[in-house]
């Protein structure tokens, strides 16, 4: 006989830790939640990330996506800890008087939500930070931003919800090799270890979701792995304490790709993002290549970054780096993640395709997955992420 | 500006350990260019470790073996080999290894490589094994032999396997008092290793002269015994030891204590594969040499053409077996380069020494009960400051693989990249003390290097 439970979650990466936290938390006590990620909690791209969370004020619908998500971090800190929070907020930095233009336009957008962001000229930016360049021209700070690391986050969730719900049970190293249905239903998943059955199953597998997905007998969904190559130095060496970004990286990031992500021969792209860690190291990046599911080092593409972190921070170029890698980021390929229920198949929930923003927004995804399944009103507007958009 | 800082070669050697050295003497000997790196800051690598020029000498006493190393060191010397000290591979592919030496960065090209990078010691963690003045016996012998220093006045020498012995001399001959020489073994399983040890002669006249070294220093060395944990205000001033069953679990009815103001743990060592790995050479566990090995033919030859490797990075073996294996991969590239064929005798030397090694190793296989030598508070991962009850948690959270342990509790995410706390993690952590350790993930850089290094790597 198979083994039964309410929900099944499949990945555990921080999407899917977020899924568990929120629905132990919203269905009824007692319920059986199963975690199931075929290796480590947190071992694919939710570990080989930076963790910056930013509030991102494009528009309104974005801005309140992430502001509300940043706050759920905040929550989380305070009722659980133990994952290196620090609400460092973030400084837009440039090199480039054409980019300089953009710090009062970044401004103007946080200002439309009600929320500041100061200028800082080259003298109140050295106080700020002085182991950044001197002839830089200025820099926009914005309080709302933090840093989190991100794999004892991924700890933290589930602690939270093994306080709500005793019943989540998580078993890492075991893999999902196929789902069951019955007609238009999910009944439940097939592991290496047997079957589970339950009524709900989430689909949380980031760059593998579209895999699970055809398991299900579904279309492949629209996600593709966008490659970055992170640097780490050594500790006690870092030269700022504040999350830091160059300004272009807005464009760069969160804009339109300009290649075909299902291509394989993008040449791939940089902007300057570095991240102070607790133990006074200093994570450099952030490159971006669609070019499948490889993952080596780019190593034109890591030398850019390491280029750029230098530029802005010359000490950088005596710290040790210890240790290089890449992390895959699933991009949904109208870079809204998607998150909600998939009609075809009762009982077929899917969170993923958060690109380079999956750390920032998985609480606010874990807490919209869990009203909807629950059949609550949603914190926030939900439509935009729902991943019916691509049955049309 | 990068431009100049490449250096060509036949022949690259990673380490001038025993293995390097003998592999580089008989490729110059039959006159193709080597170079040889090394991130030490003269020849010898850990056995034959010289002091530095100038320093003040101790007169260590010495076995007969390493008379061999001497004549290696002086016939390495008085060779064409280009050695590079203070020269850190950092990235490698078939036919290139970058490093950095004083601050600069360098790339050496070479149609074949020779990887001899050693071993690490095995640490066990024990409650106090990061208070000053507990060593590794590796890092004690590189203080005594290699910079002269008297490391205390009391010593006491725990560990398992034939780097006891050295360890003990080393020390007393540079005048320290050893208290206690604890070898975690049982005597009975060491008489295994007795028909390897009588059936070479230079192993037997070794064991002999340690044998008198020690009676002389008046040290007996207690079978089936360990350190249980080290104390002290700020610095090691007392250890409890006591006796462990067969398979090294303390038995905790038999702990003293004794003062001492050193202490010496060598509890065997564990194979330096990450540049092998690197370059994409095939690796397997073998636990009775230390762990994961290198894979390599009988001419020493990887997985990867071009690539050799030899001594301690193919299993733990010892320096005979490092110079024996450094001169057979020599001839095989000699073969190769020149047609001359290989000695049959360079080859059957090689294989007797392993041979001899590995039975000597057999008697002391690692001992799974020490890792229940650590306490829930007791640090298992220095870099990161983790304790024992921290790696639990993350391992019943995240799971339990190394790289579990390492994603839930940063644990080997350090500076040494897990070179440390590695090899014990897994099986400390999930409380199964015969799991083996996952194969180490190598990455470049194999060595934290400055970022400038990097951006200044010369292309190629
Ligand atoms: C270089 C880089 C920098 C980044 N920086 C930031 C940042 O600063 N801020 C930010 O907010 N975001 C950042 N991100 C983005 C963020 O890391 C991702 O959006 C996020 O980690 C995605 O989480 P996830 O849970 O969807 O995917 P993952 O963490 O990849 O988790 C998916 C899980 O599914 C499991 N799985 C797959 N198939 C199966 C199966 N069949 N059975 C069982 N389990 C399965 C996998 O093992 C995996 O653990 C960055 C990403 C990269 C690569
Ligand atoms: C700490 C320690 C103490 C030991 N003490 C004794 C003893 O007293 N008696 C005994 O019989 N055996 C001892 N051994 C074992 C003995 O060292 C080996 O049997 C023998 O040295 C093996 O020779 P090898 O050439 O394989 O490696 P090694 O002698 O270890 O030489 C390897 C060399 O490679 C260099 N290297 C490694 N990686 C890099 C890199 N990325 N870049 C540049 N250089 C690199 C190292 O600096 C080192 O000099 C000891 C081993 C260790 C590790």
């Amino acid at each position: 006989m198979a083994e039964t439970a309410d929900l099944i979650v499949v990945g555990g990466g921080i999407v899917g830790c977020a899924v568990v936290q929120h629905c132990a938390e919203l269905l009824p006590k007692g319920a059986r939640i199963v975690l199931l990620d075929r290796g480590p909690v947190a071992g694919a791209a939710s570990a080989s990330c930076m963790g910056h969370l930013m509030v991102t004020p494009d528009d309104a619908q974005e801005y309140a996506f992430s502001a509300t998500s940043v706050k759920l971090w905040a929550e989380l800190e305070e009722r659980e800890g133990g994952f290196d929070y620090n609400p460092t907020g973030a400084l837009y930095l440039a090199d480039d008087p054409a980019d300089v233009e953009l710090f009062a336009v970044l401004q103007q957008q946080f200002a439309d939500h009600g929320d500041r962001a100061e200028i800082l000229d080259p003298r109140q930016l050295r106080d700020r930070e002085p182991g950044l360049a001197h002839d830089l021209p200025g820099a926009l700070f914005y309080r709302g931003d933090g840093v989190v690391l991100p794999m004892m986050a991924c700890g933290a969730m589930l602690r939270q919800a093994q306080k709500h719900n005793p019943n989540v049970d998580v078993r890492p190293h075991t893999p999902v090799t196929g789902m069951l249905r019955q007609g238009d239903r999910m009944l439940g998943v097939q592991t290496a270890n047997g079957a589970i059955h339950a009524e709900h199953v989430v689909n949380c597998c980031g760059v593998w979701a579209p895999e699970l997905a055809e398991m299900a007998g579904q279309p492949r969904l629209p996600i593709v792995p966008r490659a970055g190559n992170l640097a780490i130095t050594g500790h006690h060496v870092t030269p700022i304490q504040t999350q830091l970004l160059e300004i272009s990286y807005i464009r760069f990031a969160h804009g339109a790709a300009k290649v075909d992500p299902t291509r394989t021969d993008d040449p791939g792209g940089h902007a300057m993002n570095m991240q102070p860690q607790s133990n006074g190291g200093c994570l450099i990046g952030s490159t971006r290549q669609f070019r499948g599911m490889d993952r080596t080092l780019n190593k034109a593409l890591l030398h850019r970054s390491l280029l750029r972190a230098q530029r802005y921070a010359p000490g950088l170029a005596h710290a040790p780096i210890v240790r290089t890698w890449v992390g895959l980021r699933p991009y949904s390929l109208d870079k809204r993640p998607l998150i909600g229920p998939w009609p075809p198949l009762r009982g077929l929930w899917i969170a993923a395709g958060h690109e380079g923003l999956g750390i920032t927004l998985s609480p606010i995804t874990g807490r919209l997955l869990a009203e909807q399944i629950t059949g609550r009103p949603t914190t926030i507007d939900a439509t935009p992420y729902l991943p019916a958009r691509f049955l049309r | 500006m990068s431009g100049e800082r490449i250096v060509d070669a036949d022949v690259g050697v990673l380490g001038a350990g025993p293995g390097g050295m003998a592999a580089a003497k008989a490729l110059a000997a039959a006159g193709l260019c080597v170079v040889v790196l090394d991130e030490g800051h003269r020849a010898g690598g850990q056995i034959f470790r010289q002091l530095p020029p100038g320093a003040p000498h101790a007169a260590i006493a010495e076995p007969p073996s390493h008379a061999h190393g001497h004549a290696l060191i002086d016939g390495f010397g008085a060779s064409k080999v280009e050695l590079r000290s203070g020269a850190s591979v950092w990235d490698a592919k078939p036919g290139r290894l970058w490093f950095e030496q004083d601050g600069a960065s360098w790339l050496l090209r070479c149609k074949h490589i020779v990887l001899a990078p050693g071993a690490y010691d095995r640490c066990i963690p024990f409650p106090g094994w990061t208070l000053p003045g507990v060593l590794t016996a590796g890092a004690l012998q590189v203080m005594v032999r290699g910079f002269g220093v008297v490391p205390g006045k009391r010593a006491l020498v725990v560990g398992s396997g034939p780097l006891l012995l050295p360890t003990v001399t080393a020390l007393a001959s540079a005048g320290v008092e050893v208290v206690a020489a604890l070898e975690a073994s049982s005597r009975w399983r060491a008489l295994r290793a007795l028909p390897g040890v009588l059936g070479n002669g230079a192993r037997l006249r070794e064991a002999l002269w340690y044998g008198r070294k020690l009676l002389t220093a008046g040290v007996k060395l207690q079978w089936g015994w360990t350190v249980f944990g080290v104390e002290g205000d700020g610095r090691v001033q007392r250890a409890t030891i006591g006796k462990v069953d067969a398979d090294g679990r303390p038995r905790r009815e038999t702990a003293r204590t004794i003062e001492v103001d050193v202490v010496g743990a060598g509890f065997g060592l564990v194979p330096s594969i990450e540049a092998g790995l690197l370059l994409g050479c095939a690796s397997r566990l073998l636990p009775a040499r230390g762990g994961h090995c290198l894979v390599v033919d009988a001419e020493q030859r990887t997985s990867v053409a071009g690539v050799y490797a030899v001594g301690e990075a193919c299993g733990i073996g010892g320096a005979e077996v490092a110079m024996a294996e450094g001169e057979l991969a020599a001839a095989a590239i000699v073969r190769l380069a020149r047609g001359a064929p290989i000695a049959a005798g360079i080859a059957r030397k090689a294989a007797r020494e392993r041979k001899a090694a590995d039975a000597l190793l057999r008697a002391f296989a690692p001992l799974p009960g020490l890792h229940e030598l650590a306490q829930p508070e007791t640090i298992v991962c220095r870099c990161e400051d983790v304790t024992l009850a921290r790696a639990k948690a993350a391992a019943a959270l995240h799971g339990g693989s190394h790289r579990a342990i390492k994603i839930g509790c940063r644990a080997g995410m350090g500076p040494c990249q897990a070179r440390i706390c590695g090899p014990s993690l897994q099986a400390l952590a999930c409380g199964r003390p015969e799991l083996p350790m996952d194969l180490p993930v190598a990455q470049t850089p194999l060595k934290a290097v400055r970022s400038e290094t990097i951006l200044n790597a010369p292309e190629g």
